[in-house]
């Protein structure tokens, strides 16, 4: 892969990131689970096992791995376009927003 | 030792708010004078910034997450017995919000080092998003860190 083409696939990577990260956070897409307290680790979204289960990190590879191949499989049809600069902020921004939404129950307790 | 990385944590964010901050003003604000203190903080070079900011990013992003275990476990469940649901909130999407600033890094890099014109407002927008992502946290983790003494409790 070139730097053209790495160039061309970024703003992708981005804008995929930011989308599977929200969709992971949501329907819970995590390859492990971390269990905090007693300090151990699990494959997939396993229950609370003692203390409560954390699934961030989780979320994070399955955002990196989803945008990495999302970016690889955009790459033929970005190849005789300009770099979609735009893409790569305005849908991360929506994200955000979504993210203010998805969260407001802790505020209208 | 968590406190120390808390500590660390803390000050590290406060460089990188520095940073992007100076930086954000010096893109959506620019001055060519560099007479006075507000022209001179306008007038910087917001390209010198662009590998500082990432690596503090990354490296306050990686602390944060290495002592993330201890909030869920202690504090998060001390908010929630203190129906301190909105903090517990402010943290969730700070959370996100980092995560979502981790995967905008390699598009801030890239316009950051392209020269086409249509990057220029990909530029600004990129900047102000990462430097209102790293306020918001800071702010959220300030509260978070003296939330008894914020709330008498």
């Amino acid at each position: 892969m070139n730097n053209n083409q790495i160039e061309k696939i970024i703003p992708v990577f981005s804008a995929a990131f930011a989308l599977i990260y929200i969709v992971s956070v949501e329907v819970n897409w995590a390859p492990f689970t971390y269990h905090p307290k007693i300090g151990q680790w699990g494959w997939l979204t396993e229950p609370a096992r003692d203390g409560p289960p954390m699934y961030w990190y989780g979320w994070l590879v399955t955002s990196t791995l989803g945008a990495a191949a999302a970016s690889v499989l955009a790459l033929p049809l970005l190849k005789n376009r300009p770099t979609q600069y735009w893409l790569g902020w305005t849908i991360p921004l929506l994200v955000m927003i979504s993210v203010l939404y998805f969260f407001r129950g802790f505020f209208l307790r | 030792m968590s406190t120390f990385l808390v500590i660390l944590h803390g000050l590290l964010a406060v460089a990188l708010l520095g940073s992007i901050t100076h930086q954000a003003i010096a893109v959506v604000w620019p001055a060519r004078s560099k007479s006075g203190f507000v022209n001179a903080y306008r007038s910087v070079s917001s390209r010198v910034y662009v590998n500082a900011n990432i690596v503090l990013f990354l490296v306050v992003a990686f602390l944060g997450g290495y002592i993330y275990p201890i909030y869920r476990v202690w504090v998060r469940t001390y908010l929630e017995n203190a129906r301190l649901f909105p903090a517990v909130g402010s943290f969730e999407i700070k959370e996100q919000f980092i995560s979502i600033g981790l995967g905008l890094l390699p598009l801030y890099w890239l316009v950051w080092r392209s020269p086409e014109p249509t990057a220029t407002s990909a530029r600004t927008a990129v900047t102000l998003m990462l430097c209102f992502i790293i306020w918001f946290g800071f702010i959220v983790g300030h509260i978070l860190n003296n939330i008894r003494g914020f709330f008498g409790l």
